[in-house]
């Protein structure tokens, strides 16, 4: 009942924040996709080592490897989730 | 003096390389000692894990310069001990930050990393730099290496180190800047992971995988610009008159090039050498021969020395001085 004693100058504000919060949403979808596949990829990299694939330095695997809380928990989600990449991209790109 | 024994800028570094057995450990030790005669402050390092510069200088030695004669400093580095050091140090750093992280198992991650391809490599090149970042310490310092193959990966890491972090650099650069991009819409972005919280750089100047990164591509560059000097550094073959080690030196000295690493001279050990004709050994005498004459031949324009067989082994400061001053040219 709140909203029938604010002015309506104030309601517009909140719908128009609304709106604009939505436009800003999916204004920065693609870019947080393509950020998160960079964050996994940055790991898979350093973590080449553990399946088997051509790796950068050890050494500077061992000095990254602390800061990567972020990275890890991003590719390691990826992988136990098994997240649908397929899938993500089809909604992205709005194909139903 | 040969001059690419000679400190010119600061300190000079000196490799001796060559297949197992041929003599490394022994002609370096006699360049050392041959150098440190001269008046230079000298420090031999080995850096095979099959240790035998303390027996050739008949002392114990540790992985602390210890003094031999006056400007004469000998160790021995322990690749396992290095490596173990390396990992502990690690393991520590780590659980510290992952305390809150338990979907990692770290002790598997541990186990790995102790045995991935490279470490061994790895940790020469670290010792290596340790060893280069106080150069400054002396004015000469010589390396007995490990056999060629090795020591060829070692000296071609720092190049191959550079290539892999620019890499990621690029990579890195990429990631902040995307994280930048949507926190100028958004604002600041956290990260929660199991009720931490942590704000993502969105600046290099802020981002520990980004200073990381750089700190290491320096230090890298430091190694790859003393190895790549011919001012500084000098790499010395050792050989015997065999086909085998004539192949090894030859693959060696091509990589070498490639990596832009000054290549001086070729140490010809154990040549046999008789008075009188020992119908026996003829067959040996006449391959020995033919190696000589395709050194001649392959390695135009590079300095061969030639060191006889000795009746003994030549073991001790004493017997490995004359020796070192036919290495070392006084």
């Amino acid at each position: 009942m709140d909203d029938k004693k604010k002015s309506p100058a104030e309601n517009l504000k909140a719908f128009l924040e609304g709106f604009f919060g939505a436009f800003k949403h999916s204004s920065t979808e693609y870019l947080e996709f393509e950020l998160r596949e960079l964050e996994n990829v940055f790991a898979l990299i350093l973590m080449g080592e553990f399946v088997g694939i051509p790796s950068p330095p050890t050494t500077l695997v061992i000095r990254l490897l602390p800061h990567m809380t972020r990275e890890l928990y991003v590719m390691q989600r990826r992988a136990v989730e098994m997240d649908d990449i397929l899938g993500e991209l089809a909604g992205l790109f709005e194909i139903t | 003096m040969r001059e690419f024994f000679i400190p010119k800028k600061g300190y000079r570094v000196v490799f001796f390389i060559g297949k197992g057995g041929v003599g490394k450990t022994t002609s370096s030790a006699a360049a050392a000692i041959a150098l440190a005669e001269s008046g230079y402050k000298t420090l031999i390092v080995s850096l095979d894990p099959a240790h035998n510069l303390g027996d050739v200088l008949m002392e114990k030695l540790s992985d602390e310069p210890k003094m031999i004669t006056e400007n004469l400093y000998a160790a021995e580095l322990d690749m396992e001990k290095l490596i173990k050091a390396y990992l502990k140090n690690l393991e520590e750093s780590m659980k510290h930050t992952y305390r809150y992280l338990t979907v990692i198992n770290l002790e598997k991650y541990f186990e790995v990393l102790r045995y991935s391809p490279g470490i061994e490599e790895y940790a020469t090149l670290e010792a290596i730099r340790e060893i280069l970042t106080k150069g400054d310490e002396w004015d000469i310092i010589v390396f007995d290496t490990p056999p060629t193959g090795l020591t060829l990966r070692v000296l071609a890491l720092p190049k191959i180190s550079l290539i892999w972090t620019d890499k990621l650099i690029e990579i890195r650069k990429a990631i902040l800047d995307k994280r930048a991009a949507i926190a100028n819409i958004h604002g600041e972005q956290e990260f929660v992971v199991e009720g931490e919280k942590f704000k993502l750089p969105t600046r290099e100047e802020e981002d520990a995988v980004m200073k990381e990164l750089k700190a290491y591509r320096e230090e890298v560059a430091f190694v790859e610009s003393v190895l790549t000097d011919p001012e500084k550094t000098s790499v010395v073959a050792v050989m015997n008159p065999e086909m085998l080690p004539l192949y090894e030196t030859e693959r060696a000295y091509e990589s070498l090039r490639k990596f832009r690493v000054p290549f001086n001279m070729i140490v010809m050990n154990k040549v046999l050498e008789l008075k009188d004709d020992v119908p026996e050994l003829k067959a040996k005498l006449e391959a020995q021969e033919k190696v000589l004459a395709e050194v001649e031949r392959r390695f135009k324009g590079l300095e061969i020395v030639k060191i006889p067989i000795f009746p003994e082994e030549p073991r001790g400061i004493e017997k490995l001085k004359d020796l070192g001053g036919i290495i070392v040219g006084r």
